[in-house]
């Protein structure tokens, strides 16, 4: 970077003085949703007081809550991340997969019509998993949960429940956050894979890989900034995730008592105080989560990875 | 790319195991913990409407010390709650803010027994001290003045306040004045608190949850009200132990002390005991039908019920004497009407009709009524002053005209209390005739045979009523209800009884 012959647009724009109001004007634009960020906090901080926040910690339901959110989320996170990579690999490497297919069945004679179908097939198909991965963002947290209800009354559901319960107990926590957060982060591995060049892959597989061998070595380390965020998102959005729980989960303190939980219980009776005060917990334990994967992450980061 | 590949097959797999590590990392802190703590039985798990959260814990927390059974309490809006309850099949108890749910569920059949617990009135919250100096419903109505309401769909009381407006014709101009319409009764009382409504309509109860608010009695919600019970779920696992719950949870000395401090108007509910203990006087040819289900309902109940089975005329006198039972079961409305006044909610419950009975191919060929006054028969008949059965005898004899009353009576071999007793006595071959209920020769109809009266006054009514000065009318209502069902009808229909309870 930084030839001479690069053209001057592509330089990095800090070095010319007149490029300062259009940085400013960014600036402005973008601060002002930081800024709102801020200042619901801000209300928020106002509207409690340290006494509501001792008060908060102080309650051993709050602090179960504290717990099973921090440990459901977490494994919804890394629940997410396990079936997001594979996922989110397959559909971006899926026309990759598909030549493979083609080029072993067309080995025999030229047939360019079964070529042309197998193509639309695959595309076909592709569009349809992208559709069905995008159900859980789109449905209303409400009727995933009503969904997940319903499931468990089916009899595969109920063999399930024979095992070992999952309706209103921890378990569903999990599930409930699992089955929308996932979906998060397989849109993000997803992209993830599709920006990083399937060439060095290719010359891996020259060079004698298996497929496998490939993707365990280059694939999956180059991803890894990728995949840190998938998991942070999913673990926020577990984090915060309330509809689906309140549905499969029930609100029963010590039991199944997330902090979104928590908020709405206290809500429900009238102090706001102790609703904000949870809140503002919770917002502190994400930013100190997030902040220190993040900088785990950064510190470990790879060159040629996608941000 | 660099070529240290052994080096790079550990990232990959080694990010791979230390995840599953980490996972079964947290699964054992989750497993952990609760091993710990929580030991002994399943709790019972109880459906309860947000808006009456306070009071329900409270109790829950209570019973817990007192029996160290958990309840574990599932919060909602009562109608999300039982569709919850509907489609999970899970859960025990069923506690909604109004018995408009109970009555829809029941319609489903997804509840056994109800007990009431207490009532709540509508209000007009609104912010302490009144700033917009709301006083009647033309002042809610003014510009300027916000109003939410609980969605009357979704919440008990925007149910409670549609009806009671739409009756004083006033709802349309509400309905339209509305700034917002929330889910549940501490939305809108949250709305009020924080100032982005002036007024809402909220429970009595919910003002008090609030210090910042105050309620404002409207004219038009008048004598309106809510009215709180507690369900046992037809699909729970342990009907047993929630029906125990209910009636803790009613107990006039301990669930409602709560419910009344939070500031609910309690139902009149029983006394808290162990097991409790009532008192049924029942004519006597209602046993049979009734003996299964108050065997059950004792079972159900955790309950002993003392019944005392005889001639309806013996138990009216005894009531006339001083005894007061819990709930009577009277063989006759005419027997019912004498002890009117020491009893409530009296509705009928069964029909039974009367018969001429012979033994078995009628040797002496007894076809009417009219043959009963044959020289030289011997009749048994049900004492006239003692039992129901005979009074009514008496009346349809009277009826036949004829001087057949005075005929039969010239035949009269016996008079006894019950027709059970008449029963014995023609099988043991000292008597001719008898008159006496369908349902008295039920168990033994291979040795007898029944000659139909053809008279519409041959036939008695069973009216059931809870003693008005009984300490267990609660416990006495549930043995009604038990004796209404469906089960019961049965078991009524079987020994020839009519059935006389509307359908639902």
């Amino acid at each position: 970077m930084g030839e001479p012959n690069i053209p001057r647009a592509m330089q990095k724009p800090r070095q010319v003085g007149s490029d300062a109001p259009f940085v400013v004007g960014l600036g402005i634009i973008g601060s002002a949703y930081v800024l709102l960020i801020v200042a619901m906090i801000v209300a928020d901080a106002a509207f409690t007081t340290p006494g509501h926040l001792l008060a908060a910690l102080d309650s051993p339901q709050i602090r179960y809550a504290i717990k099973l959110s921090l440990i459901s989320s977490s494994m919804t996170a890394v629940l997410s991340v396990w079936f997001a990579v594979p996922l989110g690999y397959l559909m971006s490497r899926s026309r990759f997969f598909g030549q493979g297919l083609t080029i072993e069945s067309s080995a025999g004679s030229g047939m360019t019509t079964a070529w042309w179908l197998k193509g639309v097939f695959l595309r076909t198909l592709k569009h349809l998993l992208d559709a069905i991965l995008d159900i859980p963002i789109v449905l209303p947290p409400l009727v995933m949960g009503l969904s997940l209800l319903i499931l468990f009354r089916t009899p595969v559901g109920q063999a399930i429940e024979g095992v070992f319960p999952v309706t209103y107990a921890v378990p569903s926590v999990i599930l409930a956050q699992f089955s929308v957060a996932c979906a998060f982060a397989v849109r993000t591995m997803r992209v993830t894979f599709d920006q990083i060049n399937p060439r060095s892959e290719q010359v891996a597989l020259t060079l004698g890989c298996t497929r496998s061998q490939a993707f365990w070595m280059v694939a999956l380390p180059e991803a890894r900034r990728g995949i840190l965020t998938a998991g942070t998102l999913a673990w926020a959005r577990a984090l915060g995730e309330f509809g689906p729980i309140v549905v499969f989960s029930g609100a029963t303190r010590m039991r199944t008592e997330v902090l979104p939980t928590t908020v709405w219980l206290e809500l429900s009776v009238g102090s706001i105080e102790a609703a904000v005060a949870v809140s503002l917990l919770m917002v502190m334990a994400a930013v100190l989560v997030l902040i220190v994967v993040r900088a785990a992450g950064a510190d470990a980061g790879m060159p040629g990875v996608v941000q | 790319m660099n070529r240290q590949r052994g080096g790079r097959i550990n990232v990959g797999w080694m990010a791979f195991v230390l995840s599953v590590v980490v996972f079964a990392a947290l699964v054992a802190v989750l497993a952990w913990k609760p091993r710990g703590q929580a030991q002994g039985t399943e709790p019972i798990v109880l459906y309860c409407a947000a808006g009456i959260r306070v009071p329900v814990e409270a109790v829950a927390k209570r019973y817990e010390q007192e029996f160290g059974v958990k309840i574990q309490l599932e919060y909602g809006g009562s109608q999300t709650l039982l569709a919850q309850a509907e489609l999970s099949r899970k859960g025990d108890l069923y506690l909604p803010a109004d018995d408009s749910y109970v009555a829809m569920a029941r319609k489903k059949q997804l509840l056994d027994e109800v007990v009431p617990v207490a009532r709540m009135r509508p209000v007009l919250a609104v912010q302490k001290g009144n700033p917009k100096g709301i006083r009647t419903l033309d002042d809610v109505l003014r510009a300027g003045v916000r109003l939410a309401m609980a969605n009357p769909d979704a919440a008990a009381v925007g149910k409670v306040t549609r009806e009671a407006l739409t009756k004083a014709g006033r709802w349309e101009a509400v309905n339209k004045h509305t700034t917002v319409f929330k889910p549940t009764v501490n939305e809108v009382a949250n709305d009020v608190k924080l100032g982005t409504v002036d007024a809402a309509f909220v429970w009595d109860v919910t003002v008090r949850q609030y210090p910042e608010l105050q309620g404002i009695e409207l004219r038009e919600l008048e004598g309106v009200a809510a009215h709180i019970s507690i369900a046992v779920l037809h699909n729970s696992a342990r009907p047993i132990a929630g029906l125990r719950f209910a009636r803790y949870l009613s107990a006039c000395d301990k669930g409602l002390v709560e419910f009344k401090k939070a500031g609910f108007e309690p139902i009149e509910g029983d006394g808290w005991t162990e097991r409790p203990e009532m008192l049924l006087l029942s004519g006597a040819m209602l046993r049979p039908a009734i003996e299964e289900t108050i065997v059950r309902f004792e079972f159900r109940e955790g309950a002993r019920v003392n019944r005392v089975y005889n001639g309806c005329g013996i138990l009216v006198a005894q009531m006339k004497a001083g005894q007061r039972p819990d709930a009577y079961f009277s063989c006759d409305t005419s027997f019912m009407s004498q002890v009117a006044d020491m009893f409530m909610d009296i509705r009928d419950i069964s029909g039974n009709s009367m018969m001429i009975v012979v033994p078995r191919s009628n040797p002496k060929q007894i076809r009417t009524l009219v043959d009963l006054g044959r020289a030289g028969l011997k009749v048994g008949l049900a004492h006239e002053q003692q039992s129901a059965l005979g009074a009514l005898t008496r009346k349809v004899l009277l009826e036949a005209g004829g001087g057949i009353y005075e005929a039969v009576r010239k035949n009269l071999a016996v008079e006894s209390a019950t027709g059970d007793l008449l029963v014995n006595q023609l099988r043991a071959g000292s008597l001719d005739a008898i008159i006496v209920y369908v349902s008295n020769t039920a168990a033994s109809k291979e040795h007898l045979e029944v000659v139909a009266i053809e008279l519409a006054s041959a036939s008695a009514t069973q009216p059931m009523g809870i003693g008005r000065e009984s300490k267990n009318k609660q416990l006495a209502s549930r043995l009604a209800q038990a004796i209404r069902s469906a089960e019961s009808r049965g078991r009524f229909v079987s020994l020839g009884f009519g059935w006389k309870v509307p359908a639902e």
